[in-house]
């Protein structure tokens, strides 16, 4: 095990209690995340609201709560499925040989030309809007990146001699692949999702704010910036404290991913003899 | 005499090249007795590492004729799904360069009992050989150092550990391609002084590919010589260095810088062209 520095640490609290908050928030939220007073329309932050009230009277602070039930699970399954796809095809075409790799690389570049917004408009008409579309939309159009990576990542490592030499001694070609070609190869791929979540959080927002994502009365953080937007002079609380949310967790995400990845190549770690 | 290990008979290898198959072996033999110690000697080209390499079918683009027998397998009529069973277990590599050759992400325990778990060897007894191992190869405080990184470990030892990696399936062949070019000279006696005991106390056949004739007498029993793909010259050791018969082996042996030698002496011209 290696050390976590003192901002890895930090990071790594505040990843978890994203986290806790996202599972705990109906319990800790002090208003109904989704009643509309307008008498209360657009309250600076106060002992009442912490966090202020958005243009209908919600109180910001609870819809964050509430929000974060749905973009932080939103954003990990799309980094995970994009993640999983993509590490397979890259792995698939980097060993798969010269046939394999020209049908998959091509395959890639196809997802790459497809705008995601596109597509989400069209899987929001089939399935109906919605952040359930949404994700299925970005995890569609996210693997060709990862795909990429993977497929460069795994042709650096695969002639390696370590390779070369575990194969003298017998080992499968599954073995090959999981023990010795990937977890060489990947490192930079941890780097890449981990950054990569707050991108997802951005375009989900995106996506939620030309309406085929999270639908009102949705909390979902980028929803809430892009309907509080309009009111930014007047209210900038409805829109400084969800971006906050986003830029802090994110950031948190980020920092995980530098110590997962430091952990993961042992001759990063400090203390190396 | 005794029980013939590896028999190599008119081995060619070609690779494909642009313009067709390009032969770079052109019909080797080769015989290696069970516990037999011989050096493949060669420049850079000579075919020397395809030829040791075949022996395992390592390269998947080689095109292989001839025969090669190891142990009493077929080598090159084995189908390609059987040649793991060979690897590591009737025949070892060590490589040149021992950093290189390890897996920089996982402990050295973990690559060292590699060979024995893909064979369903228990981890735990596994773990207790490798230990056993290590500390007869001379790595001091092997059970601690066993969880330690390929980085964390000095030249010398990282070559111990990739001999025990090699060794560990107790295969009745070690084929050492290089092993010492990577070391400092000091370093290089040990390690070869512990590949001898070694093939001693195992009755281990040893082949050593090296370019450096200067290590081969005190190890090898026999040596063959190879230049541009065929055998130039073998025999013993001693009949080799006392009666070198052939020019090419004659300059392979003034190229061994002597102490003594005069130093402004221009190195002898290797010529070329008598064999192709």
């Amino acid at each position: 095990m290696s050390r976590a520095r003192p901002i890895e640490r930090a990071a790594l609290v505040v990843a978890v209690l994203v986290a806790a908050l996202a599972v705990l928030g109906p319990l800790l939220a002090p208003h109904d995340p989704y009643a509309v007073n307008l008498a209360q329309s657009l309250q600076g932050p106060s002992a009442e609201h912490w966090f202020g009230t958005d243009v209908n009277g919600r109180d910001v602070l609870s819809r964050l709560l509430y929000g974060a039930r749905e973009t932080l699970p939103a954003t990990l399954v799309v980094i995970a499925a994009a993640t999983l796809i993509g590490t397979l095809i890259g792995t698939l075409a980097a060993l798969g040989g010269k046939v394999l790799d020209e049908v998959l690389m091509r395959i890639t570049d196809i997802g790459l030309s497809l705008p995601s917004i596109i597509l989400a408009l069209g899987l929001a008409a089939a399935l109906g809007p919605g952040l359930r579309s949404a994700v299925i939309a970005l995890a569609l159009t996210w693997w060709p990146g990862y795909a990429r990576l993977v497929r460069t990542l795994v042709r650096e490592v695969k002639d390696a001699e370590y390779v070369d030499a575990a194969r003298t001694l017998g080992v499968s070609r599954l073995r090959l692949v999981f023990a010795h070609i990937l977890p060489n190869a990947l490192g930079a791929l941890y780097v890449q999702t981990t950054l990569d979540v707050s991108a997802v959080m951005l375009v989900i927002s995106g996506l939620s704010f030309v309406g085929v994502g999270a639908q009102v009365p949705s909390a979902e953080w980028g929803a809430m910036i892009a309907a509080a937007a309009n009111n930014l002079t007047n209210g900038w609380w409805a829109v400084v404290f969800p971006g906050l949310a986003i830029m802090l967790t994110a950031l948190a995400y980020n920092l995980v991913g530098d110590w997962l990845r430091v952990r993961n190549d042992p001759t990063l770690r400090e203390g190396a003899r | 005499m005794t029980e013939t290990l590896l028999a190599v008979r008119d081995l060619r290898i070609a690779f494909p090249g642009r313009t067709g198959p390009v032969e770079v072996v052109h019909g080797i033999d080769l015989d290696l007795a069970r516990g037999e110690k011989v050096a493949l000697v060669g420049e850079s080209g000579s075919g020397k590492s395809v030829t040791a390499r075949a022996v395992l079918r390592l390269d998947p683009d080689a095109r292989l004729s001839g025969r090669i027998d190891l142990a009493g397998v077929d080598v090159l009529a084995l189908p390609a799904r059987r040649l793991r069973e060979i690897r590591g277990a009737r025949a070892g590599l060590v490589f040149q360069d021992p950093l290189a050759s390890l897996n920089p992400v996982m402990t050295i325990g973990w690559q060292i009992i590699q060979p024995l778990v893909i064979r369903g060897v228990p981890k735990r007894i596994a773990r207790r050989r490798a230990i056993d191992l290590l500390t007869r190869l001379g790595v001091r405080d092997a059970a601690h150092r066993f969880d330690d990184y390929p980085h964390q470990f000095s030249g010398g030892m990282r070559q111990r550990v990739v001999i025990a990696i090699a060794v560990i399936a107790e295969p009745a062949l070690l084929i050492a391609d290089e092993p010492t070019t990577a070391l400092d000279v000091r370093v290089q006696a040990r390690v070869l002084e512990l590949l001898r005991e070694l093939a001693a106390e195992r009755d281990m056949a040893v082949l050593l590919i090296t370019h450096d004739l200067g290590i081969v007498a005190g190890f090898a029993d026999r040596a063959v010589v190879m230049r541009h793909g065929r055998t130039v010259e073998s025999g013993p050791v001693e009949e080799i260095y006392a009666r070198p018969r052939h020019e090419y082996t004659r300059a392979l042996l003034a190229a061994v810088p002597r102490i003594g030698g005069d130093p402004s002496r221009p190195l002898a011209v290797i010529g070329e062209g008598e064999t192709c």
